[in-house]
């Protein structure tokens, strides 16, 4: 399949506005769809690899993702119009909607209650993900070791991630150098 | 004043957010909630649940923070912080990151790394679904959401939906 990158930033911000703009239940399968199979900038390995890489750096995948392709192409500018094509409609709508909701469900008991589900359910996609994620290193002792005493600090014991952060990437680090990992 | 301050956390909070906004959600919650009481917990779920039901990025949460202490300012300000400094060590790290791909260190970096965002990131779950005494009704819509995700590859919005629509019916 042939690719070829965007020809001039104007292209890269309609490309990135229109993934931003459709992200309804997240924003991965829509950066795909748009710059694989749509627009056909680049490779699908070239998208997971990037994709990869970026999870590993700290920082909003996707945004990450937005800075790199972005630079790639056009360099710094490149990265600024990606990132603000990416961010600027959920920007507006997600505001939109929290006024809505700041006006009506705020002080509204019953529709509290219907938001407050919501939450809970988004909630439980967090929990789906990490046991998702998990199961993969669930092979190894030393990562539910990790896992457990990782949460229990910072879920349980609600101990800032300042703190946490450090120590546990510090005993991560030592366990995946001995090969615990 | 408050801009400052929001702008200097988001900033910090921007640098440890390895695994992307779901992983400080916990550091998140305890800055705004207990540190400086910007909002109460239930509070806290709500705007979250707002965040989550809007199209993009889950960063977005970190502008209803900025928002609900400041307007519109704090949520430009605390978006912008939240990225900023991530975004530039995307700019300059990435192609370096790449480069190292076959060395020792950087695999152990690699494996060091996925345990403490799984952990982070179930902390997260945890905390939204337990905002004050352990409610078993949130619990409840937690587990069978995750079970749900789990189990299947539909759209996570209609778990959303269904998540509100079965709070309203057993938290209203």
């Amino acid at each position: 399949m042939n690719v070829a990158p965007p020809n001039t930033l104007g292209e890269l911000f309609l490309g990135f506005l229109s993934i931003g703009a459709r992200s309804f239940g997240g924003v991965m399968p829509w950066a795909h769809r748009v710059m694989v199979e749509e627009r056909r900038w680049i490779t699908e390995a070239d998208f997971a690899e990037t994709i990869g890489l970026c999870q590993f750096l700290p920082g909003p995948n996707i945004g990450n993702a937005s800075i790199v392709f972005g630079k790639r192409w056009f360099g710094p500018m490149g990265s600024l119009v990606a990132f603000l094509g990416l961010f600027a409609l959920p920007f507006v709508w997600v505001l939109a909607l929290f006024a809505l909701y700041a006006d009506f469900a705020a002080t509204n008991p019953a529709l509290r209650a219907v938001v407050t589900g919501v939450g809970a359910a988004g909630a439980g996609l967090f929990i789906g993900t990490a046991v998702k994620l998990g199961r993969v290193l669930a092979r190894r002792p030393a990562a539910i070791a990790l896992i457990a005493a990782c949460f229990l600090a910072a879920g349980i014991g609600r101990i800032s991630l300042f703190v946490v952060l450090p120590i546990a990437f510090a005993a991560a680090l030592i366990a995946a150098w001995r090969d615990w990992l | 004043m408050t801009l400052l301050e929001l702008s200097l956390y988001f900033m910090l909070l921007s640098l440890i957010s390895v695994g992307g906004m779901p992983s400080v959600l916990p550091e998140l919650q305890r800055y705004a909630v207990d540190v400086k009481g910007w909002m109460t917990a239930e509070d806290f779920i709500q705007v979250f649940a707002v965040g989550q039901a809007a199209p993009g990025p889950n960063v977005l949460i970190a502008s209803l923070v900025g928002w609900k202490v400041a307007g519109l300012g704090g949520a430009l300000v605390a978006l912008a912080s939240m990225c900023g400094p991530a975004a530039v060590l995307a700019y300059w790290v990435a192609e370096a990151w790449e480069r190292f791909k076959d060395t020792r260190w950087r695999k152990a970096i690699q494996r060091a790394i996925a345990p403490v965002v799984v952990a982070l990131i179930l902390s997260g779950g945890f905390i939204l679904a337990t905002p004050g005494a352990p409610d078993w009704r949130l619990w409840a819509i937690a587990a069978a959401t995750a079970a749900g995700m789990l189990a299947t590859k539909v759209n996570p919005l209609w778990f959303l939906a269904a998540g509100g629509a079965i709070g309203g019916f057993l938290l209203g």
